[in-house]
């Protein structure tokens, strides 16, 4: 029985070990749908959804990225730039997600999705990751 | 709505209850109503199977009347992959499933035996859960919103990334795991109830394996076919759809290995009642995650909710009730045997590898129900892919090293020279971990990683080559499994850890260089006007090699959906990964204008007076399999003539015009526009006479100026007099207003002409201004604005603007080692169900064998 009891013990303390560490990288890791503001304020990677403000994507060749800007329900705009190819179906999209971290005035987008309308389905989706992982 | 399918499925709906109910007589002692039940499944296998057929023949047959076939397919889409629209929607895959688990169900009841009843009640549930699903969204239903009596001529047809032969099988081999997965489950469940609590495990370890080996392969395509269609350069990303096929593909994994310690140590009966209950569970949590639309916001896959997701949740409780009820129910009676094992022994070693492959489940799952969690305390929100790599990265290294100890341990202790053979696969392990360092490998995590993954490889190659040469091939298959398993986490971390990415612009014609590698944009290849459009790349790599890369960028007609497929050159060592970004076509040279000339006629272009002499249909000049037409000018330049030959020449796509060069001024040219047989009469265009320089560009709506060297123009109207498109006559005039500097004033009108032969401008001479016109470029409809053009003669010569082509090249360092390893995991893999459905088989043939005599 001394086997078990130290099996026991160790076991739980392994098992609460990896269930803290594993909470601890569930909490920074989230990112959470958030306003425009709070996106601007925020030093985390964050998820603003917007509509694409027409006429305003473009292929910004120095830095090899895509820029556009996204405009929320209540008129405020943010500017957004991607690493990576422009998504299909990005300017028909009712609205775009954009997932990444807020830094020298624009969202950096590390992941896109894209939702766009269609006739039969309803609405159909497209994510797109701009990094391998 | 397509009557003979809904009824065949209500059929089949119907025979199934009426076989459960047969079964439960059967259990209740009744035992003449087996037969019965067996007979009514095989009714609900025909109406499943019909169905099937069904759809199959409405796909086929073009029938976009029907929802299903409307959405997925079109008329275009070749056989194979109308075949596969059987699988592409929501509702065709719940069909596939379905019907890999009726045909799983005619095995079961095969080899059952006296678990039969009791199993099949459970198993016929499972199929009933489905079925119910289709029977609330049939595949079958009509195409709502069409006016009365009409039909769409054509389909929406396959989404272009599903157009893969990798993707067309992914998905059978996917619900083939899915559909296995319901067996231990079944069998779980009747054991509990039966209170038979050994001999369930025996028949159905073949199965939890073939659910190791299809979903292990069917993770192995997807990934496969991200890698090679999507272009964002990986192959796993994390996703929920992705999670939802591993976490139970873990769940079998563990569950394999706690069926394989009950066996041979007969004890943990009670982890594997909750393994079998867990690995059911997780497959019908994961289809409620991603077929109900709760991640709509979250995932890249295009699952939306479409009124399933109230059965979808109570399918999950139905199932976790009767499985933690059926537990919890016999917990106290299920025989528990106490005692030691020794530390260094199987029994404790596969112990915590079902532990650390449980921990890894758990966090997979924590983070793709991140949103439902979220959802309970604040707004939804998911992880990112660092929280996966982050969790999974020291779990793995700890798995990693029970895994490379495991084949030199008995159940009960250590295998014969134990030290020796541990001491000799850490050392290789480390030699090459050392060899891989030397090479660019960095970080300590990463780093041993990479040490364990080797160390998994070369200790169970030891211990295959072992079983080889001992010529027991049947346990090779377990070993085996590990040596792919190895090889697999080892190329995981060498392709995403270490692996090199940059993005690059490059204009038609430029080397560039990049990561030692030059690269070249060549131009874009269409070779029909139905082909992908591929971007044609050359690369020179770093060791001097030079081959063309193909990365596709195109537009799907259908959807209107830009697609870009990437190129992926294999070497040996690693992967050139070539995606492509983004293509500006860049804008041809504007032309100092084209001149159009009858026979004999006579025009003067800039310092050159050209006469059209007539043509040259010899085809002389040709290479005697194409056909040539020449146009034959006199051309007079400083006083001297010269006669030159600009020439049509037939290729592939059509005539290609050979321009000639002119005398005098650099880079002057002249070639063929267009030839009016009709009239006789040719229009050319010449290049780099310097007359031609664009001095100004602008967009203009009406009533907006342009100011030119002190002259105001203001676009005033467009002029559609000679507007008539049916007699094939495009002509959009547009009217400027002219106020010169001294007071002057004026109206001028620029043409713009397009008589189905090419566009034409026929430009405004600017009164006031010597040498200076005004042409009209493109037209705005929709914003009314016109873009306006000032040729100077003193201006520079347009150089147009080159085509451009954005990529991202990635370097993979031994990527293959993955590819190779699964292929080796699940050989492996397969070779041990070989060997556990034989032992089973063999087991039945001797119960039989005894029962007869």
């Amino acid at each position: 029985m001394r086997q078990r009891t130290l099996w026991s013990v160790v076991g739980i303390a392994v098992i609460a070990g990896f269930v803290a560490f594993g909470a601890g990288a569930f909490k920074s890791n989230l990112t959470p749908y958030v306003s425009f503001e709070k996106a601007r304020a925020s030093a985390s990677a964050v998820q603003v959804a917007g509509k694409l403000v027409e006429h305003s994507d473009r292929f910004d060749e120095a830095n090899s990225q895509l820029v556009f800007t996204l405009e929320n329900d209540h008129g405020q705009q943010l500017a957004v730039t991607y690493k990576g190819p422009k998504p299909g179906n990005f300017n028909e999209a009712i609205q775009v997600v954009a997932i990444g971290r807020f830094h020298d005035g624009a969202l950096e987008a590390e992941k896109l999705l894209v939702k766009c309308p269609s006739k039969y389905q309803g609405v159909e989706e497209k994510a797109y990751t701009s990094r391998s992982s | 709505m397509f009557i003979p399918g809904v009824i065949a499925l209500w059929a089949a709906f119907a025979a199934l209850c009426a076989s459960t109910f047969c079964y439960i007589q059967s259990i209740r002692g009744r035992e003449s109503a087996r037969d019965q039940a067996r007979q009514f499944y095989g009714l609900a296998v025909f109406g499943v199977v019909a169905a099937s057929a069904m759809l199959l023949y409405l796909i086929l047959t073009h029938k976009f009347g029907i929802h299903y076939v409307f959405s997925y397919s079109d008329r275009s889409l070749p056989f194979r992959y109308l075949f596969s629209t059987l699988w592409a929607g929501q509702e065709g895959s719940f069909l596939l499933w379905l019907f890999w688990g009726m045909l799983i169900g005619l095995a079961l009841i095969r080899y059952a035996r006296h678990y039969e009843d009791r199993t099949l009640v459970i198993y016929n549930l499972t199929l009933a859960s489905l079925l119910l699903i289709l029977l609330r969204q049939s595949p079958f239903r009509a195409l709502n919103g069409l006016p009365p009596g009409q039909l769409p001529f054509d389909g929406q047809g396959l989404n272009p990334l599903l157009q893969n032969p990798w993707m067309t099988i992914h998905p059978p081999i996917m619900f083939l795991g899915y559909a296995a997965t319901a067996v231990p489950f079944a069998f779980a469940v009747a054991a509990l109830w039966g209170r038979r609590y050994d001999e369930w495990v025996r028949a159905s370890l073949p199965w939890a394996l073939v659910t190791v080996v299809t979903l292990g392969c069917a993770i192995l395509l997807g990934g496969y076919w991200a890698y090679v269609t999507l272009g964002w350069g990986g192959y796993w990303g994390w996703d929920p759809v992705e999670n939802s096929s591993l976490v139970p593909w873990i769940a079998s994994a563990a569950l394999v290995h706690g069926m394989l310690l009950q066996r041979a140590r007969g004890r943990f009966r009670k982890l594997n009642f909750a393994l079998a209950m867990l690995a059911y569970g997780l497959v019908v949590y994961a289809t409620f995650l991603t077929r109900s639309g709760v991640l709509a916001d979250f995932s890249v896959h295009s699952f939306v909710d479409l009124g399933i997701t109230g059965w979808l949740v109570a399918n999950l409780a139905v199932f976790f009730l009767i499985g933690i009820g059926a537990l919890a129910w016999r917990w106290r009676e299920i025989p528990a045997q106490a005692g030691d094992e020794p530390l260094l022994s199987r029994t404790v070693f596969f112990v915590l590898a079902i532990a650390t492959l449980l921990g890894t489940a758990a966090m997979v799952l924590l983070g793709t129900s991140a949103p439902l969690i979220t959802r309970l305390a604040a707004q939804p929100s998911q992880v990112s892919a660092a929280f996966y790599n982050r969790v999974t990265l020291p779990v793995g290294i700890l798995f990693a090293a029970l895994l490379g100890v495991v084949p030199f341990l008995h159940w009960r202790g250590t295998q014969d020279a134990f030290r020796k053979r541990l001491l000799a696969s850490l050392s290789v392990a480390a030699l090459l971990t050392v060899g891989g360092v030397a090479v660019g490998a960095t970080g300590i995590l990463y780093t041993a990683f990479l040490f364990v993954s080797l160390f998994v490889f070369v200790s169970n190659l030891i211990k295959t080559a072992e079983e080889v040469q001992k010529k027991r091939f049947r346990s090779a298959g377990g070993y085996l499994a590990h040596v792919g398993l190895g090889l697999m986490l080892a190329g995981i971390i060498t392709s995403s850890a270490y692996d090199r990415s940059e993005k690059v612009v490059l204009p038609l014609g430029e080397a560039k260089q990049v990561m030692g590698y030059t690269l070249t944009f060549k131009g874009v290849d269409k070779p029909t006007p139905t082909a992908r459009e591929a971007m044609l790349v050359e690369v020179t790599e770093p060791g001097g090699r030079t081959y063309v890369a193909r990365p596709k960028m195109f537009r799907n007609e259908k959807s209107n959906q830009l697609v870009a497929n990437p190129d992926v050159h294999v070497r040996l060592t690693h992967d050139v990964y070539v995606a492509p970004i983004e293509f500006d076509p860049g804008r041809e040279p504007e032309d100092a204008g084209a001149v159009e000339l009858g026979k004999g006629e006579t025009a003067t272009a800039g310092p050159y007076k050209i006469t059209f002499a007539g043509f040259d249909m010899s085809g002389a000049h040709g290479d005697g399999q194409s056909i040539s037409l020449g146009v034959k000018l006199d051309v007079a330049f400083g006083g001297a003539m010269q006669q030159v030959m600009p020439m049509l020449v037939s290729g592939a796509n059509g005539f290609d015009s050979r321009p000639v060069t002119l005398p005098g001024p650099a880079g002057a040219s002249v070639s063929v526009a267009g030839v009016d047989a009709g009239s006789g009469r040719v229009r050319l265009a010449l290049g780099g006479i310097g007359g031609g320089g664009v001095a100004r560009r602008a967009s203009l709506h009406k009533g907006e100026t342009l100011t030119y060297r002190g002259t105001t123009l203001t676009f005033d109207d467009f002029d559609l007099s000679d507007f008539d498109p049916q007699a094939g006559k495009i002509h959009i005039g547009a009217v400027f207003k002219v106020a010169g500097a001294a007071g002057s004033s004026g109206e001028i009108t620029a043409l713009y002409k397009n008589d189905g032969g090419g566009e034409t401008h026929e430009d405004a001479a600017i009164p006031g201004l010597d040498g200076v016109k005004l042409r009209i470029g493109r037209m705005n409809a929709n914003e009314k604005t016109v873009e306006v053009l000032v040729l100077d003669a003193n201006a520079q010569p347009d150089a147009g603007e080159k085509m451009r082509f954005s990529l991202d090249l990635t370097v993979k360092p031994m990527i293959g080692l993955l590819w190779v390893g699964l292929v080796v995991l699940l050989c492996g893999g397969l070779m041990a169900v070989v060997r556990r459905g034989g032992e089973f088989a063999g087991a039945v043939a001797a119960t039989a064998a005894a029962a007869g005599k």
